[in-house]
């Protein structure tokens, strides 16, 4: 059986391990070079876990945001979104399938079928009960004439 | 840098992993996706920005002339994903994007004319139709109250759907955290515990609470808890269709991100546990497709105990995906053959990276009868082929590591809204010591270990024992006292009247406390000076208070009065054991909360 080919293994100093207490579930930890420590001399207002190198602080900062200027750009522009980070892979629920390419996806058979099916009508049940408060703008005729939005 | 959590706008649903702070394992990855993010169009979208809005007749013909070009902005997509909005709303830029869903700024006209700012949400394709309506009820029921981001309609189609939400313009909490008086922080707090206490009351965990999540304008003093996206329902919940979410499905984001990943030297293998999220999301998905077809409300109640899913099947009838059971495995291999691979790790705990190696062992030891094998490693130091092939305890973890409560990073499978009072008490330790994000860790457990690090390694222990987690520490750590943690984190401008020997000082740990003290007309000058900058900002609001507090204290923020009643709420937001957190309502009813301004 399986215990004759136990093979057991220390944990290496510093380490954290998590179990559950009745043993029916995989342990699971993580072996650190070294257990954290709040760092009080980290400059506001950043994490007392944030490892900076000791020596080299504010050159390092300077040094991460030039090299992520998007990180940067965000700060300095909080209500508006710096570009799109392409994230194409994924888990689609609704066709229960990883994808690649998220645009793939959408537009493969199975997805698009699931897309047009009545699958929505309970979305559909809620919004039937919403009243619109705004006025749909005419076509091609924008800022003229408006009538009650009927969508 | 300073906001891993990203300060985009608010849908920010699960940690962004592509802008996580990285552990060094797994940073290769990572980097590879900000190279290609980085040469993604900056410029066009930024002209887009600044553009007028396109009325319709300009938008079809901006459509062509981008078509021509090959591309289309997302304002663009959005348009065309759903016709319906260019009839309603102008869309004036993108303020947020997450990992479900993208938040645009619009202006659409009221009955009687008058404009009107509002925020569409416009969630992922793939989300599931149950999901996305238990997303509106959440909004509907609970929402448009007491601090809690309300609905005004909502567009589909197919599988394009929009939320039209009231628009808050917003602060960025990383850049106000430096400026806020402690009173401001007084009522930051009141009116999140309020939107809380909403939200609880209908049986809504957030599961995600966090800055970005709170939407804050300083000036009217204005706030909003926003994305349900991740939300949970209790076993009372009002929202009926939060009952026929399964909780595994918020795994998804594990599922999506976390999978080509290695942690560190962590030894639980990322694939593994990817995979088991995979097919849970599989099954919760088909009990998702089931309930949504028949329309069955269903008093189908979570079973706490993880064991019911390993030998029976659900009331859903379909097979359970904590199950490594041959019987399950031959019938599924037929579909998805890598779902039931139950990778054994070999035992490379001194390497960094570990290699998942299937050598068959595991499969047989997994099998529903040896799942329970004990073995000696139990509370000790050490791993063993027996224990490591169990199967991985599934309990959901959505949200963003760092303000994850113990519950959730140990796993335990039966959480409450408790997770979200922890995740207020986070951001008021980040309120109270100026520091955010506080916590800065890739994974659970290296948040864990930070956890650990203020709260201290016994009494985390102590509490995991309540909900059934076992948890061995190689380190002693003590627990900090939080007054001295967050003044000290908070550099204080302040203690030169205090008594300096307040502050106790830690051999082991390097403390510039002293430079500080020696420069007090130094930190007295800065603060003077931030004051200076405070007050041009902030004429119009609280400025009778602003005096009053001048003549009494030497910190015109307040920030040297700081009641002990702040850290007692803070203590108890913060409690490592969710069944004796402090709740919303009795957070709202402590001592600290006397005498605020409703
Ligand atoms: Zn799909």
């Amino acid at each position: 059986g399986s215990a004759d080919q136990k093979v057991k293994s220390k944990l290496k100093n510093p380490f954290l391990k998590v179990e559950d207490r009745r043993c029916r579930y995989r342990p699971f930890y993580l072996q650190l070079s070294s257990f954290p420590v709040v760092n009080y001399s980290n400059p506001r207002p950043c994490s007392p876990f944030d490892v900076e190198k000791k020596n080299a602080h504010g050159q390092k900062h300077i040094h991460n945001k030039q090299r992520n200027p998007t990180n940067s750009d965000r700060e300095k522009r909080p209500n508006q979104v710096p570009p799109k980070h392409k994230r194409r892979k994924g888990y689609c629920e609704c066709c229960m399938k990883k994808y690649e390419d998220l645009h793939a996806h959408i537009e493969s058979e199975q997805h698009q079928k699931f897309a047009k099916s009545s699958q929505y009508q309970v979305v559909d049940d809620i919004i039937s009960k919403f009243s619109c408060d705004f006025l749909e703008l005419r076509e091609n005729t924008p800022n003229v004439k408006r009538r009650k939005c009927n969508v | 840098m300073r906001d891993p959590a990203g300060e985009i706008g608010w849908v920010v649903t699960v940690g962004q992993p592509t802008l996580e702070p990285l552990s060094p394992g797994v940073t290769r990855v990572l980097e590879d996706e900000k190279d290609k993010e980085e040469k993604s169009p900056l410029v066009m979208e930024a002209i887009h920005l600044d553009e007028k809005p396109p009325s319709n007749a300009e938008n079809s013909f901006k459509k062509h002339e981008s078509n021509k070009k090959g591309a289309l902005t997302d304002i663009e997509k959005l348009y065309q994903a759903v016709p319906q909005l260019a009839n309603v709303f102008r869309i004036k830029g993108k303020i947020g994007e997450g990992t479900f869903s993208s938040v645009y700024l619009a202006i659409g006209h009221l009955r009687g004319g008058r404009e009107e700012k509002v925020a569409l949400k416009h969630l992922i394709p793939t989300s599931h139709p149950v999901r996305i309506a238990a997303e509106l009820q959440c909004l509907i029921i609970a929402g448009g109250q007491d601090n809690v981001m309300g609905v005004k309609y909502c567009f589909r189609k197919n599988d394009h759907v929009v939320i039209v939400m009231p628009y808050l313009e917003h602060e960025s909490f990383s850049d106000i955290l430096d400026s806020l008086s402690f009173e401001e922080v007084r009522n930051y707090m009141f009116n999140l515990l309020r939107a809380l206490k909403r939200i609880h009351h209908f049986g809504i965990v957030h599961r995600d609470v966090k800055p970005s999540n709170f939407l804050y304008n300083r000036q009217l003093q204005q706030y909003a808890l926003v994305d349900f996206g991740l939300a949970q329902g209790t076993p009372e919940t009002k929202v009926e269709l939060l009952k026929i979410i399964p909780s595994e499905t918020q795994q998804r984001s594990s599922a999506y991100h976390k999978s080509p990943l290695t942690m560190g030297s962590q030894v639980t293998s990322p694939t593994s546990r990817q995979l088991v999220h995979q097919s849970a999301t599989k099954t919760a998905n088909k009990r998702l497709s089931s309930i949504s077809q028949t329309q069955i409300k269903q008093g189908h109640k979570r079973k706490e105990d993880p064991d019911c899913h390993c030998v029976q099947r659900s009331v859903f009838g379909e097979k359970n995906f904590n199950v490594r059971s041959s019987a399950f495995q031959g019938r599924s291999t037929v579909k998805q053959p890598r779902i039931m691979d139950i990778p054994v790790r070999k035992l490379s705990v001194k390497k960094k990276a570990t290699s998942v190696v299937n050598n068959g062992l595991g499969k047989k030891a997994a099998s529903s009868t040896q799942a329970h094998l004990t073995c000696d490693c139990y509370a000790k130091d050490s791993v063993c082929t027996i224990c490591l092939s169990r199967r991985q305890q599934v309990a959901p973890r959505a949200g963003t590591p760092g303000f994850r409560a113990p519950e959730v990073l140990t796993k335990c499978p039966n959480q409450t809204t408790a997770i979200d009072m922890w995740s207020a008490g986070i951001i008021f330790l980040s309120l109270l010591s100026g520091r955010y994000p506080f916590y800065k860790a890739s994974d659970d457990l290296t948040a864990l270990a930070q956890i650990m690090t203020i709260r201290g390694s016994r009494e985390t222990i102590q509490a995991a024992k309540t909900f059934g987690k076992s948890i061995l520490c190689s380190k002693e750590i003590p627990a900090q006292d939080l007054k001295k943690l967050c003044e000290r984190l908070r550099g204080k401008t302040t203690n030169f009247d205090n008594s300096a020997g307040d502050v106790q000082m830690h051999p082991s740990q390097e403390f510039p406390l002293t430079v500080g003290i020696g420069n007090v007309s130094d930190s007295a000058f800065h603060a003077s000076k931030k004051h200076i900058q405070y007050q041009k900002q902030s004429t119009h609001e609280d400025g009778g208070k602003e005096k009053k507090t001048l003549q009494k204290s030497s910190d015109p923020k307040g920030w040297d009065r700081v009641p002990n009643s702040a850290y007692d709420l803070l203590d108890k937001l913060l409690d490592l054991s969710p069944a004796t957190r402090m709740t919303a309502k009795e957070a709202l009813l402590h001592p600290f909360f006397r005498n605020v301004k409703q």
